[in-house]
């Protein structure tokens, strides 16, 4: 009890969250999402044809639905990259942030004597390019975990060990 | 009754009874179509068929239940520090269920249980979405012995320091140091849930006429007789009346509701938990520690703040299931001191306020677009280009604004975070005030959030996530809210506080 002191906290002196350097994600990955926007692409081209070739009544407006399908993909191509170059992660002594969003910029910040579980998940695109998914569960349900995507292979095998070993020594 | 379980046995003999209605049960369950043709066909299969079938069935049904009677047990394995029950009349089934692991040990009964006189023991354990242990039928004083063995043997392997005195203090000694009587569940049914109660008369109002609709294959909404007597001066008349019939009604469903739900509630303390009891037909026990408790909500409308009641609600850590999270425990009707020593109960001291944070007026203009400058934008386009339908619904334009104008200032207004050391309070809501309490040590992770036109402003979100939902206070000072984001971390990541 005689070192028991309780110092008032200055919370202007404590490490900053807002101030930490985030990594970005992998540079492949954003070939991933470039993948999975190709084959986006190849399903709606099916569909335009398959529609504009056995439907007649449509060929009046085929140059319209054209013209609305390529802005949906020129506009899904631009947030996918407006998201990419936001996701951004740091891992912290003693947390792990996750940076991501398109027009917000959300931050989530989980200690990790909260975590429950962590996970590495290999996409079937990502696999090809060596990438890896790190999951980061806390009791706190769906809305509270962490998924960064985009993360060297070997690098995501590293982190979930350091992960690991942090939950263990915190329990 | 002094038995320490430790030899298997079986339920009260009159738990066939339980057994076999409960098979009849889940087999109407399951049959009631068929069942519903059975009937409408009912000239045309003879008679004798008819009751041959049906005593067949109900002999076959009561073999049923006396050979699941006969083949339950339950008893306590001390050795292994295990509830054992064993079931099942084909497939055996065994069940054991470390002491340890035991959350909950709930006492309750259904309507039909209640007729025969026994109770319900369900075990509940962390890391399941289902009860993983029930008995269907013991004599009250089997379930609260059972009951005190199960929590007991829990708590003395968890804590140890549990001195012999607290030990064998049993539940039935205990007595309730708050009662919810009729008088306050009344003043609850009449002052709250309006919104509830209405959309549950919605829902009602339109499954039976859709069902007449389907009978009598007339639209009773829509009736010719209604449309003609609807002109413009009898409108409003009839709207008015409508409407006052519409309240009356929903407050007599809701009294009704709260009545039957809350009936007789209890309130007990019992080695540092808190023990509730309730229900009129149904009657429901359960067991609140406050180690597991995440988020407590305190609310309070005008009228109860006249009358001197407020409701609770207590979210506890649950497995992760959605269903199940937005379960919360109800308190209703409970006085300001009341309130105080619960709060006092699960957290050893009253919540605190401390600083307060404001919205910015933008959430306010937000949520004026959202909700009216939208719905009128799009209301308008429609009447652009249909300018003959509906003129009576002019007259509910001013209405409509008024009325979500004035509920979206009031919770601009209501809305504040309250920064405490210990705790955070959230506060929010246009009629229904609530607080919503958590103490920062529960917190499992942290999201800010900001737009990228509010960073020159210095305006963003936070949301707290824990074990029992989420808080989210949107467009406060950001510099103050990363400020205590960072303490939050501090102190979480400093100690080893135990959030369940």
């Amino acid at each position: 009890m005689e070192n028991f002191t309780n110092e008032t906290i200055d919370t202007t002196q404590l490490p900053k969250f807002e101030d930490v350097h985030l990594t970005k994600l992998h540079a492949s990955y954003w070939k991933v999402l470039l993948v999975n926007i190709a084959v986006l692409i190849l399903f709606l081209a099916i569909g335009y044809g398959f529609a504009f070739t056995v439907i007649e009544e449509l060929h009046p407006f085929q140059m319209a639905v054209f013209i609305v399908l390529a802005t949906f993909i020129g506009l899904v191509i631009l947030l996918t990259r407006i998201g990419f170059r936001k996701k951004a992660f740091a891992f912290r002594n003693h947390d792990v942030l996750y940076r991501n969003g398109i027009i917000a910029t959300n931050t989530m910040v989980i200690p990790y004597n909260r975590i429950q579980h962590v996970a590495l998940h290999e996409g079937i695109v990502s696999r090809l390019f060596g990438l890896a998914k790190i999951e980061i569960f806390t009791a706190g349900g769906n809305s509270s975990d962490i998924e960064i995507p985009g993360i060297a292979k070997e690098e995501a095998e590293n982190i979930k060990q350091l992960l690991m070993g942090k939950i263990q020594k915190e329990l | 009754m002094e038995s320490h379980f430790s030899v298997p046995q079986q339920q009260s003999k009159i738990g066939v009874l339980v057994m076999f209605l409960d098979t009849i049960r889940q087999y109407l369950k399951a049959l009631w179509p068929i069942l519903i043709v059975w009937v409408f066909k009912f000239d045309e299969i003879s008679k004798v068929w008819l009751i041959a079938g049906t005593s067949f069935i109900i002999a076959v049904f009561a073999v049923i239940a006396y050979l699941k009677y006969r083949n339950f047990t339950f008893y306590l394995d001390y050795e292994n520090e295990e509830f054992i029950i064993s079931e099942g009349v084909f497939n055996k089934t065994k069940t054991a269920i470390q002491l340890h692991k035991i959350q909950q040990v709930n006492i309750n009964q259904s309507f039909l249980q209640k007729i025969i006189g026994v109770y319900a023991v369900d075990v509940d354990t962390a890391g399941s979405n289902s009860k993983e242990g029930e008995i269907k039928a013991v004599s009250h004083a089997v379930a609260l012995e059972l009951k005190a063995r199960l929590l007991d043997n829990n708590r003395k392997s968890a804590v140890s320091e549990f001195n012999a005195a607290n030990a064998t203090e049993t539940i039935s000694e205990v007595s309730p140091f708050i009662k919810i009587g009729l008088l306050s569940l009344v003043k609850v049914g009449i002052t709250s849930n309006y919104v509830k109660s209405f959309l549950l008369l919605l829902l009602f109002f339109f499954s039976v006429s859709e069902n007449i609709q389907k009978v009598t294959g007339r639209d009773v909404i829509y009736n010719e007789n209604i449309t003609n007597y609807v002109d413009d001066g009898f409108w409003m008349q009839a709207f008015l009346i409508g409407m006052s019939i519409l309240f009356l009604i929903v407050l007599a469903i809701n009294l009704v509701r709260i009545i039957f739900k809350y009936f007789d509630y209890q309130i007990a303390r019992q080695k540092g938990s808190l023990l509730l009891s309730f229900g009129l037909l149904h009657t429901k026990s359960t067991i609140i520690k406050p180690e597991k408790v995440q988020i407590v909500s305190v609310s309070q409308n005008y009228f109860q703040k006249k009358l001197d009641i407020l409701q609770m609600k207590i979210r506890q850590a649950t497995s992760g299931e959605r269903e199940e999270r937005k379960s919360a425990i109800e308190i209703p009707g409970c006085n300001e001191a009341e309130r105080d020593e619960i709060l006092k109960l699960l957290f050893a001291k009253i919540p605190a306020k401390g600083m307060m944070l404001k919205p910015n007026f933008r959430k306010l203009g937000f949520a004026i677009f959202l909700t009216i400058g939208l719905p009128l934008l799009v209301f308008y386009i429609f009447r652009s280009y249909n300018p003959t339908v509906g003129v009576a619904v002019n007259y509910l334009v001013p209405v409509y604004v008024l009325f979500l104008g004035l509920i979206q200032y009031y919770k601009f207004r209501n809305n504040r975070l309250f920064i405490h050391n210990d705790f955070i309070i959230l506060q929010h809501g246009a009629w229904d005030i609530s607080n919503e309490i958590i103490e920062p040590k529960k917190i499992q992770a942290i999201t800010t959030s900001q737009l990228f036109w509010h960073k020159s402003i210095g305006i963003g979100s936070l949301t707290l996530h824990t074990a029992g939902g989420n808080i989210s206070f949107q467009l406060g000072n950001f510099e103050l809210i990363r400020q205590q984001v960072n303490r939050w971390l501090y102190e979480i990541e400093t100690s080893d506080s135990n959030w369940m």
